[in-house]
């Protein structure tokens, strides 16, 4: 059973529109793509025909097709359109998996518990938050997490730790790392900021600085 | 006057050139090489033409060129009136050869690891796929910050002879097991470039955007 | 892993070389089935198999055939002769091998994916399928019980450049042949003389149960094209399905038929399926592993 817990997959602004993307969570694939008119959709990376990843496919419109047979399915998951067949009415059966996903404070969210209840982290106001870049570190995500905090730890400012690690900057600005465990080897780390530094200029900086926490961290 | 490309359909360098004579709307002969499992590139007979036993080799005029990469130069600095594949100015020129060096660098790790896993070519996986993974990663990093600026490509406001050749190897990579997941800007790099007119793919990467 | 005990699978004539891939006096060392083996070339053309033990001595000697551009072993007694492809004693056919290239899959996942034609449209665009004539017509399934051989006839599909012989479109007419569950050929009609098929034959090599080796002999009608342009149209063929076939989820086959949802289309996978079931295998099988 996965458990109920919301983590960080993407940059909002990473996933375009018209676009199926590969992401891991807890060793699990998962299909993160995008109808044309911006819809988010976190599916199994697993078409229900004969296995293929979603992830690879692509996207028309408002169906995500499977690369292989060109099968398209909506987003309630039900297949629709079956090529090899044209004049078939898919059976309601052929439904692709669908977990619960969320956009807030700049990233995408998922959950991927059957039933979730569990609420989001809480960073306030959902507005003015922009992206600032995501990094993959080597190891699990207590690990990570504990290298992010102990990091940022040594940059001016407060540091709160918790399910989202934050820093509140001397200007104000409020960088935040959410986590997203991989698999044993790999954890992903979503940044985005808020505040004064949440320009294009202040992006570069703070992305730039990002990099140089994980080189600082893969060094140690 | 004919352009002779000496190609194989499966080769990614082949592919980069293939790739620039389409954009260009160049017409051209194909030699096809049995590169595998033939191992005609190593013979005699295609040394005489290419004393490195590599592929691609194009035959233009009277030239005899190898090299993917000073391929794409020679194409772009003969035919593309518009120099917008290989701009000539300085704030330009400079960064553009730097990413076609890594293109024939540090990128050609991922074709280690692609020759490896598809045709069994006796080397080190891992230390190739961890070459590999180092070199997306600085594409990865460099690419996010285009995307901070609003823009797409490696340098400047149009595809470059840098898109071009780093192109195929990082599209390929699936082929030597290493996946896309940890490379969100790359990702959104390889389908602007496969949406652009006269893009064609080759087998491993998939026709559909 | 280490070698299958599944007698099923090891009982069955299973590819790992090519001929001219070892040359006279040398060896190669490969893997069927998890057995690591040792192919020696004899001076002549003849060749040697044995075991490799976990000494890394060689140990039992193993039944050895060349057929098809192929060399053939088998770790157990097997239940069937190697198939009989009569188009390849055909003198006036180019006969090509491609060398073999390696898969991350299981034996199955390869052999269904050369059965299926609804795959056509989407990715062998403007070769074996038109991204505007996705339509696949009813076809025959079979169980041929004498040979114990699973079939699919009256198959037709429009192809835009059905091989590297054929200008322009037409229905391509095919029948295709399972012959072992690592083995499966496909008979094309292409050319005028509706007698005369171009024989295409997949034999698998499983090295573990999900890595795999792929050799592709063909016997070819066409006068016209090299045996290397006969091999690039082929590997380009197979290097675009490779992505789909190191992309499926799980690697391992599922029998189940409702884990993996199939349509008319498929009946020659759900025959194929069902002929795996019946005869028991369970290398390479999901719920057997996962059992």
């Amino acid at each position: 059973m996965p458990p109920d817990q919301w983590n960080a997959v993407a940059l909002d602004s990473q996933i375009r529109a018209s676009s199926s993307n590969p992401v891991i969570v807890n060793d699990y694939a998962v299909a993160l793509w995008r109808s044309a008119s911006g819809q988010v959709n976190a599916w199994e990376d697993r078409c229900p025909h004969r296995g293929m990843r979603l992830s690879l496919g692509f996207v028309e419109g408002e169906q995500l097709r499977c690369i292989y047979h060109g099968w398209g399915y909506a987003p309630d998951g039900q297949c629709r359109q079956i090529p090899a067949h044209p004049d078939l009415t898919p059976p309601k059966t052929i439904c692709a998996r669908r977990h619960a996903v969320e956009r807030r404070y700049g990233l995408i969210w998922t959950n991927l518990a059957d039933d979730p209840q569990a609420a989001l982290p809480d960073l306030g106001a959902d507005e003015g938050w922009v992206a600032v870049r995501s990094i993959f570190l080597t190891g699990g995500v207590q690990e990570a997490r504990k290298a992010v905090a102990g990091d940022l730890a040594e940059w001016d400012g407060t540091v709160s730790d918790g399910d989202v690690v934050t820093l509140e900057m001397p200007d104000g600005t409020r960088l935040a790392a959410a986590f997203q465990p991989v698999d044993a080897g790999s954890t992903g780390v979503h940044f985005v900021a808020r505040g004064p530094a949440a320009t294009a200029e202040g992006r570069h900086g703070l992305a730039r600085q990002v990099v140089q926490l994980r080189n600082r961290i893969e060094n140690n | 006057m004919t352009i002779t490309l000496h190609d194989y359909s499966l080769s990614g360098s082949c592919y980069k050139v293939r790739l620039m004579l389409g954009f260009l709307g160049l017409d051209y002969d194909r030699r096809q090489v049995d590169f595998y499992p033939g191992r005609q590139h190593k013979r005699p007979e295609f040394l005489a033409i290419n004393p490195l036993g590599q592929l691609p080799v194009l035959e233009d005029d009277g030239l005899v060129l190898r090299d993917a990469q000073a391929i794409l130069c020679h194409l772009a600095n003969r035919y593309d009136g518009g120099g917008t594949w290989l701009p000539r100015d300085p704030a330009r020129f400079g960064p553009v050869m730097m990413w076609l060096m890594f293109a024939g660098g540090e990128l050609m790790a991922a074709s280690s690891a692609r020759l490896h896993d598809v045709m069994s070519y006796d080397l080190d996986i891992d230390a190739a796929r961890r070459s590999a993974r180092a070199a997306f990663r600085v594409l990865d990093d460099h690419l996010t910050h285009r995307e901070i600026d609003g823009a797409t490509w490696i340098v400047g406001d149009h595809p470059t002879i840098a898109d071009l050749a780093c192109f195929p190897y990082v599209a390929l990579s699936g082929d030597g097991g290493i996946g896309h997941e940890e490379y969100p800007a790359i990702r959104n790099w390889l389908r602007e470039f496969r949406k652009l007119p006269g893009f064609h793919a080759m087998s491993g990467i998939p026709e559909y955007v | 892993m280490t070698a299958t005990t599944d007698p099923v699978a090891r009982n069955e004539w299973i590819a790992c070389g090519w001929l001219g891939q070892i040359r006279p006096g040398a060896s190669h060392d490969t893997m069927v089935l998890g057995q690591p083996i040792r192919i020696t070339r004899k001076a002549g053309d003849g060749y040697r198999i044995a075991e490799i033990g976990e000494d890394g001595a060689e140990g039992r000697e193993l039944p050895v055939q060349t057929r098809y551009t192929c060399i053939f072993t088998t770790l157990g007694e097997p239940s069937r002769p190697l198939p009989e492809i009569a188009e390849f004693d055909e003198p006036d056919r180019i006969v090509v091998g491609c060398g073999n290239v390696g898969v991350n899959t299981s034996p199955y996942r390869l052999v269904e994916n050369f059965l299926d034609m609804a795959h056509f449209s989407f990715i062998h665009v403007d070769t074996l399928g038109a991204t505007d004539k996705t339509e696949v017509l009813a076809y025959r399934t079979e169980h041929r019980k004498d040979v114990d051989e699973i079939w699919a006839v009256d198959c037709t599909f429009f192809q835009p450049a059905a091989s590297k012989a054929v200008k322009g479109g037409q229905m391509t007419r095919y029948q295709y042949r399972v012959m072992s569950p690592f083995s499966v050929m496909l008979y094309k009609n292409i050319s005028e003389d509706s007698d005369r098929n171009d024989a295409i034959c997949v034999f698998i090599q499983p090295l573990t149960e999900t890595r795999c080796l792929a050799y592709m002999p063909m016997a070819i009608v066409d006068n016209e094209n090299t045996a290397a342009d006969i091999a690039d149209f082929q590997q380009s063929i197979f290097l675009q399905d490779r992505v789909i076939l190191e992309n499926q989820r799980p690697a391992l086959l599922p029998l189940d038929p409702t884990y993996e949802l199939p349509t008319r289309a498929d009946a020659s996978s759900i025959a194929f399926r069902r002929w795996l079931k019946a005869m028991d295998i369970r290398f390479g099988i999901y719920e057997k592993q996962a059992a």
